[in-house]
């Protein structure tokens, strides 16, 4: 969310700067105005006053003919005054004319025009006196110099007054400008105003809104802190940060509290951590820690820590490069402590090996035995065939049939002892695994079993089978004794027939598969016509010296079966047997395809 | 003459087993001559004595005090004298690992210990009237254990 919040920052960046342009137009707009307005009350005063100046002037102008016609009329010098104080009083006026037209080419040359003029005018009057000191007034000449003087007036008038109004109308004109400028300006500036307003209050939601979402993340960080806080407490993790740039390092709470120390109550260096580590161990670490600098990376690493009360613990450490978006580099280390792991392998790897021992002791315990107790067994049977040989004739009936009853029992024990010994020496772990063909392997049984299945005339029919990865003596074995078995307890009024089938199944298709550990098994059934068995047996004759008839009737040992169940849980199969009585009985083997 | 005679030899520790050895090739109308020893160590004082007669076969027993079958059967085979010598095991058991082991080290027949004195008496006339060099040139894993 953070990332987010950084590129979106490019709107807040825009925002800020058209903001400000808009405040420098509307200063520049403003200034504009007021300039304008102060221009035009400027050209405002200046043309009252020039108005003003101009009709003083033509008013001097008609003071001055005033006195003049007094004087022409009266001849009283008195009348020469305000034609005198006229002239100077025009003088004055056009100087002040002068000053305020300065800026104003036009407005120049019209006074030089009416300059021009009036000293024309002013030479008609000095005329006029001319005329009035001969006192020749009804002369042609003076009256035309009279009406030429009253004809320039006329001028004059017209040419003042051509000038106030041009004055007047630019005047007027610059004034509309600047109305029609101040009408528009306030509605241009309301408008721009509205437009900041309105980008201000998007900055404002922006801003508020990425504040919230900064905290909300913040919080979640928080929280995220929080929590991984608590997992390193129940996983007996710490870690540490190291900061390249800066070369410090900080550990976590839970780091200290791993060293059995209160969190951050010491600084985090890795001096100070150094001083826990177990001396044995404290090499190897340093030496990982140096390479750790220079690689900018930490393997696995495995070494112990002595706690302040003397506790020794295990740890795991493991640390990776972090380099950040700004480019700043960190490794970032954890810590496990791995103490309850280690002695919990010792305590399975004690197990294990006493298991292993317990195995090879009773295996070996079986071997012997079996094995050492056929010596003084054999030697019992020769000595009783010695016995038998040499001595017969001296025995009574029935020393003779005594004989023969030790005889029934050396041979039982013999039996006994001998699958006693396959039994032991079912095992897994020695057997190597092999693809055999399962077709020779019941062929060789066969011929184990030939002068049996010849004596009973036995029908054994099978189907073909497949090549199939076996402990190939193994089954052989199954074979063997399987049939062995449908022989032995065969029916006493009938020939012997062992159908063997073959048939590859799918292990969630079968019922009796409960728990298959793979999805497919090769699947053998035995079925024999023989004495059977009733089904509450079924699973009591694969135990070890279970038998289900007196050893008087039949010369089983309770081994064969069991046997069998060994090699096909070696084999990681399943086996069952199915019985009726006296119609037959029925083995089913499953091996997996593996 | 004792040239006509087979001479056998048996190192085994077990008196019992020895009488009835004995006892079979007395009962057996075989001319031999048979010896026998204690253990391992017996056998191979006697076999190294410069003056003794070597045996037509020798019959060895694994389990020995001292030392055992095994170790006479390597000691013999390194032996360049002793090479033609036939050896028969001669062992309680019969078990896969004894009989591989033993046709590897380079003994020339496996016999377990019969349970009826007919059948031993049957064995050993077998045994010791076996064509050598015929029966070592077809020798193989499977006829290395006597059946009968």
């Amino acid at each position: 969310m953070p990332t987010r919040i950084l590129k979106k920052s490019w709107f807040i960046k825009s925002i800020f700067f058209t903001s400000a342009f808009i405040i420098l137009l509307i200063g520049g707009i403003t200034y504009r105005n007021i300039d304008d307005l102060s221009k035009s009350s400027e050209l405002l005063t200046q043309t009252y006053r020039l108005n003003v100046e101009l009709e003083q002037i033509f008013s001097h102008l008609k003071d001055a003919e005033t006195g003049q016609r007094g004087f022409l009329i009266t001849n009283d010098p008195l009348y020469l005054e305000p034609y005198d104080a006229g002239r100077e009083n025009i003088n004055y006026s056009f100087a002040e004319l002068k000053e305020l037209s300065r800026n104003n080419p036009t407005l120049q040359k019209n006074l030089k025009d009416l300059n021009v003029l009036i000293d024309e005018r002013m030479d008609y009057f000095q005329k006029a006196f001319r005329f009035s000191a001969v006192g020749n007034y009804n002369d042609q000449n003076f009256k035309e110099n009279f009406y030429k003087g009253k004809k320039l007036m006329d001028t004059i008038r017209l040419k003042i007054k051509g000038m106030i109004k041009s004055q007047n109308d630019l005047l007027k004109k610059t004034q509309h400008t600047y109305e029609s400028n101040l009408k528009v300006t306030p509605i241009f500036l309301y408008m721009v105003l509205l437009f900041s307003l309105v980008l201000m209050f998007f900055a404002y939601n922006k801003i508020i809104r990425d504040l919230k979402e900064i905290k909300a993340s913040n919080e979640q960080l928080e929280i995220f802190k929080e929590s991984a806080n608590q997992s390193q407490i129940i996983s007996q993790h710490g870690n540490w940060i190291w900061d390249i740039d800066t070369n410090t390092f900080k550990y976590s709470d839970n780091l200290y509290r791993l060293l059995g120390e209160e969190p951050q109550s010491f600084e985090s260096t890795v001096e100070n951590f150094m001083k826990f580590v177990h001396p044995e161990d404290a090499e190897k670490l340093s030496r990982e820690i140096e390479k750790m600098i220079t690689n900018k990376d930490l393997p696995f690493v495995y070494y112990r820590i002595i706690q302040k009360n003397g506790t020794i613990r295990h740890f795991k450490g493991y640390g990776k490069l972090h380099e950040s978006s700004d480019g700043g580099k960190k490794l970032l280390g954890t810590i496990t402590d791995i103490t309850d792991e280690i002695d919990n392998l010792r305590i399975l790897e004690d197990r294990n090996l006493e298991l292993e021992r317990n195995n090879r002791e009773l295996s070996a315990f079986n071997y012997v035995a079996s094995h050492d107790l056929q010596e003084p067994l054999r030697k019992i049977q020769t000595f009783l065939s010695r016995l038998e040989d040499k001595e017969s004739s001296k025995l009574s009936e029935v020393g003779l049939t005594y004989i023969d009853r030790i005889k029934n029992a050396s041979t039982r024990m013999r039996l006994l002892i001998d699958d006693l010994l396959q039994f032991s020496r079912t095992n897994r772990a020695d057997n190597v695994f092999e693809v055999s063909d399962i077709n020779e392997l019941l062929e060789s049984a066969k011929q184990d079993l030939a002068e049996i299945i010849s004596e009973e005339d036995a029908i054994i029919n099978s189907d073909k089978f497949p090549k199939i990865n076996v402990i190939p003596f193994q089954i052989q074995q199954l074979f063997l004794n399987l049939i062995s078995n449908s022989l032995k307890y065969k029916s006493k009024d009938r020939i012997p027939e062992i159908h063997i089938t073959y048939s590859k199944i799918k292990a969630s298709d079968d019922p009796e598969i409960l728990k298959p550990k793979k999805p497919y098994y090769h699947k053998i059934i035995f079925t024999d016509n023989g004495i059977g068995f009733d089904n509450e047996y079924a699973e009591k004759i694969f135990v070890l010296f279970n038998r289900l008839h007196n050893k008087d009737e039949y010369s089983g040992t309770g081994i064969g079966l069991s046997i069998c169940k060994k090699i096909i849980e070696n084999h990681q199969g399943f086996i069952f047997a199915n019985g009726k009585p006296l119609v037959g009985a029925t083995f089913t083997v499953y091996l997996p395809i593996t | 003459m004792q040239e006509d005679y087979i001479n056998i030899i048996l190192a085994d520790d077990d008196e019992d087993d020895r009488l009835f050895f004995t006892d079979a090739f007395d009962e057996l109308r075989i001319t031999t001559n048979v010896k026998t020893f204690n253990d391992g160590v017996y056998l191979m004082d006697y076999l190294n004595n410069e003056e003794s007669i070597f045996p037509n076969v020798l019959f060895l027993d694994l389990n020995m005090p001292r030392k055992s079958g095994l170790e006479c059967l390597k000691e013999i085979k390194q032996t360049d004298k002793f090479k033609d010598m036939a050896i028969a095991i001669y062992s309680t058991s019969a078990s896969e690992e004894d009989i591989e082991k033993t046709f590897v080290m380079g003994a020339n027949i496996y016999i377990k210990k019969p349970n009826d004195f007919k059948t031993l008496k049957k064995v050993l006339s077998e045994v010791v009237t076996i064509n050598w060099q015929y029966h070592t040139n077809g020798l193989n894993k499977d006829n290395f254990l006597l059946r009968l």
